[in-house]
Formats: C-alpha cells, structure tokens, sequence
C-alpha cells in the first residue's frame, strides 16, 4: 500500500466514522481479506462466516473510537479476527492459552493478501466459468451436478474448470 | 499421477475436495501450481453471504449510535488496543463512559439525578429502620392507641321526637332572670313568676311547674330560670302566658308548656340530651391517640375502656366518667386522651346541644 493509497483509505476511515453509512465502502474493500484470513483457520465455511460477520460488526461499532495509527485498516480487522479466532479455539478445546498471534508470522498478510487477490480475480472470470468455480469449489457441487445444472457435457465442465485455473494461475 | 488434461486435471481436484492425499510429483510444477491455486478457491466466500452481511452492516449503520453495539466492551479487542482502557471502564459503567445501548440518549445529568435519587432513598431506608429500633416502643404504643375504637355513642336515630320541658314569660323587655325554678307537681294551680303582680292575693296558691314531683331542683331562693345568665334586675322573660323565660305555656326556660327547659308538655327538658329523636350525634373532629400505660405495656395487658361523657354545645367533653374500668392506669390514660377530643357538637332543630355519649376505648398491642 503506497502513500496514496493509505492516504485514501484514512480519509475514507474518517468519512465512515462521520457518516457510518460509508462504512460499506471499506467492507468492501478488506471483505475479501478477512474472510480468506478467517476461512483458512477455521475448520467450517459456517463457522468463518460467522466470525467474519462479527469481525466487520464489532469493527463498524467501534468505527468512531478508531484512531489511525499509520498502519493498514486491514490489521485492525484481522486483529479483531484473531481474537474472535482464539476465543473459539479457547471454547472448542478448553484451553487456557491464547494461540500465537497469526498477525506477527512472516508473510500472513501477504499470504492474506494473495488469497482476497484470488477471490478478487475470480469475480473477473467469463460468466461461465465463474459459475463452475462457485458451484465447484464454493458449494462443493460435483461436475456431473453442474453439468446438469448447465445442462452441459460433464466433458465441458471439466474444460471451463480447467481453463479457469489455469487463467487464474496465469494471473 | 494426473496428466495436464482437463480430465485428469479434475481427477486430482477431486481428491482435494474429497480431502484425499494427492500424489504429484515434486518436478510437476506446474501441475502443483494449478493445485495449489485450486485449493485457495475451497475459501472464497459465497456471494450471497457477502452481499448480505454488506445489507445487515448498512442496516446497522443506521441505526443510532447506541444501538450499534457494545464494542468497546468486547473482550476480543486486541490487547494493544487504546480503546482496550476505556472498554474497561465503560464495561463497569457503560450509562456513564459509552453512550449507552438506549434509542434515548444517556446524559450525565440524568445519571446524576438517578444517583442522588438511588442514595435518598437508600438513606430514608436505612435511616427509618434505626429510627424504628430507637423508637419501636413508642410507636407500637401510638399505633396500638390508633387501634382505639370509640363505640357506641353514635346512637340510631329514634323514630319519635323526645319530649319535656316548658317555658314562659311575661313578654317583658328584660331578660329572664336567674334563680330556682319552683318546685315541681302533678298540676300547676299558678305559673311561677319573678315579679309577683299582685303580693297580697285573696287566694294564695304555691307556684309550680309540671312534672315528678319526686324530682327535686336546686333551690336558690329567688325564682327564676335556672339557665338564665343574669341574676338582676328581676324579669319573668320575653316570653308569653305567663311563667319565666322566652318560651310559651307557664312553664320555666325556652320551651312550651308548663315544664322546665327546653322542650315541650312538662317535665324537665333541655340540659343535656341523648342522641336519637332528632338529636344528631356529635362527630370526632380531633382525636388523639390515648398512650399505653407504662405499667399495662410491660404486662401486655389489654382490653378497653367504657367512657361516660357530655358533649357540650361548643363539641368539648366534660363530666367524663369510666362506665367500665380497665386497670393498670389504662382508665387514666383513655380520660387522658378523651378530655383533650373535640367534637362537632350534636345538633337539635339546628342548633348545637350537649349531649351524653358513651365513648369505648380499647387498648390492645400488636
């Protein structure tokens, strides 16, 4: 993130924290971030939806305390995220410990970063083979159920994944 | 081993949705690289989750400020945090360091107000429970005097209108004047009079008015009317035929007829009256309470007290006598109480009168 960008993100930080209508501008930016940094710690979609959901809560009440600091919006919100994390860990294993925070490994926000990129790109795929991705690897749908749902060769399916991928990989 | 086919391709996409091991050999790089970014998409999100959150978070942020949640008081908040303090503090207190989770805004004056109000009545309920162990005593006494019932002198009303008395009078200018009314008889030859008209009279007959004749009034020596203010100069009354006093009938005092007092035919009427027979009762307009006996209270003694008494015309009590002793300095104590009442005074062809009531005082602890 350049100077411009931080620039641009702490003026909209601000605009949220006067008008917490503008908060979905910012969702929209780190939305992405935070559900892939979540989904990857935890061992349900339904559970990292609802850790989502209350990171981007608990963030947009807190909005009007928030005090820049110099450092992304992102981390806040991750580091919402890795308390909500442990505390779940805490509840499902009973233990006391809190998990090291995810936040001071090496490359976790550039990895996190990759991850939103990838979801990011996929919005950008053909029609047809973003459905496949989505119904493939998001509803875990198997190629003959798309095929049908497409009424498509299984064959075609196969292909549109593929290419898919590999645009993805290419990118 | 999977080839770079599409179909081959799914064969090892499949294994990794089915969490299966996969078997690529390390030199196949490209083939891992295409795994690899096939395992990232397991994590993207369902579009209709992210559009919803994105619907509930502008619903909430419209919402008032307060409403949109506590989270300064979450425990997830980062250690590091600087609003970790204050989640702290609003934690304890959120009415006095959030703004609250009202649609109404908090405002420090109103806690202030709550809390001057919360500590008053606090103080009231602490104070009062040391005021009643410093004064149980006295106000069990007070309360058990506020259980005193006054019976039985509201009398019913009698169906007929009592009778007796008389009245007279010579229709003079002067009012009657004090003294003795005659003696009473079974017949009246003369009328009494103060001015006697004629003093050497042929036939001399012995002033009297009607009634018992066994009944005996006090004798003064001059004639007159007994309830009259003035002893001079002798007048028989603005009255008329004959007698002394305002009324009418030969009689003495205010009535009709040859009796004495208020009232009419004969006898002795007016003093004092009973309730009934359209003298109303009179009403309690103070009423202490009468006070334990020292004496009765540490025996625990209980029971009442039956009062004669005379409610004269201005509503005091007077001639107060005990009909029915209780002991124990309880008598002293309900006459006590009952010579200090007032009364609104009983009321006969609308004016004041006194009456005789009994008054019944109980005493009884709790």
């Amino acid at each position: 993130m350049n100077v411009t960008e931080y620039d641009a993100e702490r003026h909209l930080i601000e605009a949220a924290q006067r008008d917490p209508s503008r908060f979905a501008q910012l969702y929209e930016a780190n939305f992405d971030r935070v559900y892939a940094f979540v989904a990857r710690r935890l061992p349900s979609r339904e559970e990292a939806e609802d850790v989502t959901a209350e990171v981007f809560h608990q963030a947009l009440s807190g909005l009007a305390s928030f005090e820049w600091q110099g450092t992304p919006f992102v981390a806040w919100l991750l580091g919402i995220a890795v308390h909500l994390i442990a505390r779940r860990w805490q509840r499902a294993t009973k233990h006391p410990e809190i998990p090291a925070d995810d936040l001071e490994e090496t490359g976790v926000l550039d990895q996190t970063e990759r991850h939103a990129l990838l979801a990011q790109l996929v919005d950008r795929l053909p029609e047809d083979q973003r459905h496949v991705i989505r119904r493939r690897f998001v509803d875990q749908h198997s190629i003959r159920e798309i095929a049908q749902e497409l009424g498509r060769s299984e064959g075609a399916i196969k292909q549109l994944q593929f290419r898919a991928i590999e645009t993805l990989k290419i990118r | 081993m999977y080839s770079h086919n599409a179909e081959q391709f799914d064969a090892a996409i499949s294994d990794l949705l089915a969490g299966r091991a996969l078997e690529i050999p390390p030199e196949d790089a490209p083939l891992l690289t295409l795994v690899e970014t096939a395992s990232s998409l397991r994590f993207l999100p369902q579009p209709e989750f992210r559009s919803r959150l994105r619907a509930d978070l502008l619903a909430q942020a419209v919402l008032p400020p307060a409403r949109r949640g506590l989270f300064e008081t979450n425990p997830t908040l980062p250690m590091h945090s600087p609003l970790k303090s204050r989640a702290a503090r609003e934690a304890v207190l959120p009415p006095l360091f959030s703004t609250g989770t009202s649609m109404l805004p908090v405002r420090g004056s109103h806690l202030a107000a709550s809390f001057a109000l919360h500590v008053t009545a606090l103080a009231l309920v602490f104070t009062s429970g040391w005021w009643m162990v410093k004064n149980g005593p006295r106000v069990r006494t007070q309360l058990a005097g506020r259980l005193s019932e006054t019976v039985d002198y509201i009398l019913p009303v009698a169906p007929s209108q009592s009778h007796g008395g008389g009245g007279g009078g010579t229709q003079d200018k002067v009012p009657v004047a004090h003294g003795s009314a005659p003696r009473f008889a079974k017949e009246q030859l003369t009328p009494p009079t103060v001015i006697m008209a004629n003093e050497a009279p042929k036939l001399p007959a012995e002033p009297t008015v009607i009634g018992p004749p066994d009944l005996k009034l006090p004798q003064l020596g001059q004639t007159g009317d007994p309830m009259a203010a003035i002893l001079n100069p002798p007048s028989n009354g603005a009255g008329m035929n004959g007698g002394i006093g305002s009324g009418q009938g030969g009689g003495v005092g205010i009535g009709y007829g040859p009796g004495v007092g208020d009232g009419r035919g004969g006898g002795i009427g007016g003093g004092v009256f009973r309730i009934g027979g359209g003298v109303s009762a009179p009403r309690a307009i103070y009423d202490p309470d009468p006070e334990y006996s020292e004496q009765a209270r540490k025996a625990k003694y209980q029971g009442s007290v039956l009062l004669w008494a005379v409610i004269d015309a201005g509503g005091h009590p007077r001639d107060l006598r005990i009909a029915r002793s209780l002991g124990m300095g309880l008598d002293e104590k309900a006459t006590e109480a009952v010579s200090k009442w007032r009364f609104a005074p009983a009321i006969k062809d609308g004016r004041p009168v006194a009456v005789q009531i009994s008054i019944e005082v109980v005493f009884r602890l709790y």
